[in-house]
């Protein structure tokens, strides 16, 4: 308690004086970032979190690049590619790219990384962004065919977010442990500094090639600083000790405005909040089996209220488990619940819970919407104890089957197709705890069908069926709030990626 | 207290009853204490009928609203809302319940283990006393937040997980005072002349040790329960302790962290009332020390 006051006393003395600012920020085009939770790895195919996502895009490259203003695809490490067949596309690579190390950039980097992470046994994190490869193939030094397991039609869209390149010969001798000790990519930035767990300094690379689509900017240093505790962020931002900071809830975002060396910005995201509702074989809650049980879950939860009161500007209420701006997401003839306590009262009685229920309710992030809908349940007789956990515990848990009710975001790692979303929670994947196989399959046609109408109509069905069954309370898109120096000129992407490269000074 | 008081009178001569009135009145520690105590139990009673509003009732519409001496606030609600629009009074006031209801049970719980282990230890000595120092030692080893953290984290927070996790744990200081207290007692000559009548075991124990020990037992006992509510606002504080909706000043001092930098009376509220409640029960426990042992101060 006494630390804590002196750290407040000490952020308010700090804020009044503006001592720690001198020497950072536009005089010498630095950047001071604070992020709320460390990856796991920085090698982007060992950790499923956000700001893994921020600096892999920062340090390395992928074969292609995706606008995310237009959404239309560029070269970036290739050059030029042609889907050859269902199956396969073959990339023309750039010539001329070396690596953070000095490694040139060919076709072998690309065929290793691929063959690499697409091996269960190297055992990626990120499955879902790997498995759909079966081989990648080096035809000559900057030609390489990839091969993909079934039909992917998402495959570019893959290619342009998660899939980053590794420089094989760095990569076979250190494996992934060395990779995060000392990552090395082609990125607009490199590493320079890593203090695991607590900073991480990305410095402009010198060396970039100039026809990449990431055009360089000004910033010349980025040292992003894990403090996982919001309030101790809104100190540093407040007192000038950092210059960045994201996903700063509504309330403080909307205070921290009147505040005139700050600037917030904001928009929506892609990244929808939803809840699980363990209903599988052996879910430790029998109730939850009961359909009318979910519904009533559903109907109890006031979304509208809470998207205009607690969630933000740009959010909206979601009625299907995917993001509306996804290829292939829709909530047509999927039965939306409107709010309605007296309805879930009655559905709760009818399954034989008049008396009340108690359900374990886990979460991770926004506790003030986790605690709104625990309020929300309160009123109609449901007792949802709290696990406020850690996200890789939460996990674990959720993995396990140790979990009830979830509160779940999930931004898709910006993949803007729904093979990203949807199929992660509902396609028999380790975070699956509905386990229906017919949506299963839905999902699996959608997939692995190339006809863009096919795979529509196969998406369609399987959401309007995980709705209809009320498998998972869809609840809104989230927005992300930035709070930043005020000379800092940057965008709010849907994707909640910050471009610390193409950012610049007013 | 009550009980206290009487059976202090059954061993006084009779005109020591008014002389022992007297002398609470005369301190001031105790006076302030025991009478914003008093003021905290009768309102923690009372909160059904004083409660403006249901604690559990959030209208997210009617949010962060400032207590009443704010331009913006409104005797509607007196202090205010949370961040999910509850009434703020209200949680306050169901929330004193929550403290003293931990500060009482874990004092019951572990004053109950504590004593009689004290008990036992000051009055056979040898081989017992042993045990019951060798308890108390491994109990010492262990500081009581770190195994509260690490069994609320394996079984799940809860009041009475809490509850049991604490009164199991904040045995020590009962069984070490009393333990003295006791073995002091032992050799003074009450004890002998029951001895000598024949008396059992059991009734010298409870019947003669024990009332003459009660007034060190009360000290520890007020400290115990002091100790015991900040202990479950530290945990609540770190989201171990009582679970939401339930409002318990630890959690509501917690929840409105994100929310000291402008809206600072949600966190000085029930900060204070904690502050007011522990010190309240130290004061009054400080004073009992010193009316029923002037000569320790």
């Amino acid at each position: 308690m006494k630390k804590f006051i002196f750290g407040l006393a000490a952020a308010v003395t700090l804020a009044a004086f503006n001592i720690g600012g001198a020497f950072a920020g536009k005089p010498d085009n630095s950047i001071r970032f604070a992020y709320d939770q460390a990856p796991e790895s920085v090698d982007p195919y060992f950790n499923n979190v956000r700001i893994g996502v921020i600096i892999g895009q920062h340090v390395w490259d992928t074969l292609i690049y995706r606008n995310p203003e237009t959404g239309e695809y560029k070269g970036e490490l290739a050059s030029a590619w042609q889907q050859v067949d269902d199956r396969t596309i073959e990339f023309d690579l750039q010539h001329g790219i070396k690596f953070h190390n000095g490694e040139e950039f060919d076709a072998d980097d690309v065929v290793y990384t691929l063959n690499y992470v697409a091996d269960p046994k190297h055992g990626v994190t990120t499955q879902q962004n790997v498995a759909w490869i079966e081989k990648a193939e080096k035809i000559d030094k900057y030609k390489v065919r990839l091969t993909t397991k079934e039909v992917f039609p998402a495959a570019i869209e893959y290619l342009s977010g998660p899939v980053v390149i590794h420089p094989n010969e760095y990569y076979e001798k250190v494996g992934p442990e060395g990779m995060n000790a000392k990552p090395v990519g082609t990125g607009p930035f490199r590493v320079t500094e890593y203090d695991v767990g607590k900073s991480i300094t990305l410095e402009k690379n010198p060396d970039y090639f100039a026809d990449s689509p990431k055009k360089q900017g000004p910033i010349e240093k980025i040292v992003i600083r894990f403090i996982p505790d919001r309030q101790t962020q809104m100190a540093e931002v407040l007192s000038d000790g950092v210059d960045f900071i994201m996903y700063v809830p509504k309330d403080q975002a909307e205070q921290l405005e009147a505040v005139p060396n700050l600037q917030v910005v904001s928009g929506e995201t892609m990244r929808i909040a939803f809840m699980q509702m363990n209903s599988q074989e052996n879910t430790p809650s029998k109730a939850l089996k009961d359909e009318r049980v979910r519904k009533a879950i559903i109907y109890a939860i006031d979304r509208e209220t809470m998207v205009k009161e607690i969630v933000g500007a740009g959010s909206r209420v979601l009625n299907t488990i995917c993001f509306p701006k996804q290829f292939g997401c829709t909530d047509e003839g999927a039965p939306g619940y409107e709010y309605n306590p007296d309805k879930a009262k009655a559905l709760l009685a009818e399954a034989g819970y008049a008396n009340g229920l108690e359900l374990d309710l886990v979460a991770y992030r926004e506790r003030n919407q986790t605690e709104a809908i625990i309020g929300y349940l309160k009123a109609v007789g449901i007792n949802a104890n709290l696990q406020f956990l850690q996200y890789a515990a939460m996990r674990d848990l959720i993995r396990s089957n140790k979990a009830m009710l979830t509160h779940q975001t999930w931004g898709s790692f910006s993949v803007n197709d729904v093979s990203a979303a949807t199929p992660v929670y509902f396609g028999y994947e380790k975070d699956d705890i509905s386990r229906d196989s017919e949506v299963r399959d839905l999902l699996k046609k959608g997939d692995t069908t190339m006809l863009p109408e096919d795979r529509k109509a196969a998406y369609h069905d399987a959401l309007k069926l995980i709705a209809e069954h009320a498998y998972a309370v869809p609840l809104y898109s989230l927005p992300v709030y930035y709070v930043a120096t005020a000379d800092l000129n940057f965008k709010a992407y849907p994707d909640e990626m910050p471009r610390f490269w193409e950012m610049t000074w007013k | 207290m009550v009980d206290a008081a009487l059976s202090l009178q059954t061993i006084m001569e009779p005109a020591a009853g008014a002389r022992l009135r007297r002398r609470m009145f005369g301190q001031k520690s105790f006076v302030l204490g025991g009478g914003l105590l008093l003021v905290i139990i009768v309102v923690a009673l009372l909160a059904p009928l004083l409660a403006t509003h249901d604690p559990y009732t959030q209208d997210l519409a009617r949010r962060m609203v400032p207590p009443f001496w704010y331009g913006k606030g409104s005797f509607e609600h007196i202090l205010g809302t949370d961040n999910l629009g509850r009434d703020y009074f209200s949680r306050l006031l169901y929330g004193a319940r929550i403290s003293l209801l931990i500060g009482l049970s874990v004092m019951v719980i572990s004053g109950i283990i504590g004593t009689a282990l004290g008990l036992v230890a000051g009055y056979f000595g040898g081989k017992a006393d042993l045990a019951v120092t060798f308890l108390v030692t491994t109990r010492l080893a262990m500081p009581v937040m770190l195994v509260a953290l690490a069994v609320v984290a394996i079984v799940g927070g809860s009041l009475p997980v809490i509850i049991l996790v604490l009164g199991f744990l904040k045995w020590d200081r009962f069984a070490v005072v009393m333990r003295s207290a006791t073995q002091q007692a032992r050799s003074l000559d009450y004890v002998a002349a029951a001895e000598a009548v024949g008396a059992s075991t059991s009734r010298i124990i409870l019947g003669e040790i024990l009332p003459n020990v009660l007034p060190q037992l009360i000290v520890v006992a007020t400290l115990e329960a002091a100790s015991a509510i900040l202990l479950e606002a530290s945990l609540s504080f770190l989201g171990l302790g009582v679970q939401p909706p339930l409002p318990s000043w630890g959690l509501m001092i917690s929840e409105a962290k994100s929310y000291m930098f402008f809206s600072f009376w949600l966190i000085a509220i029930p900060g204070t009332m904690l502050a007011l409640l522990v010190l309240a029960i130290n004061l009054a426990g400080d004073g009992l020390r010193d009316i029923f042992a002037p000569e320790g101060r």
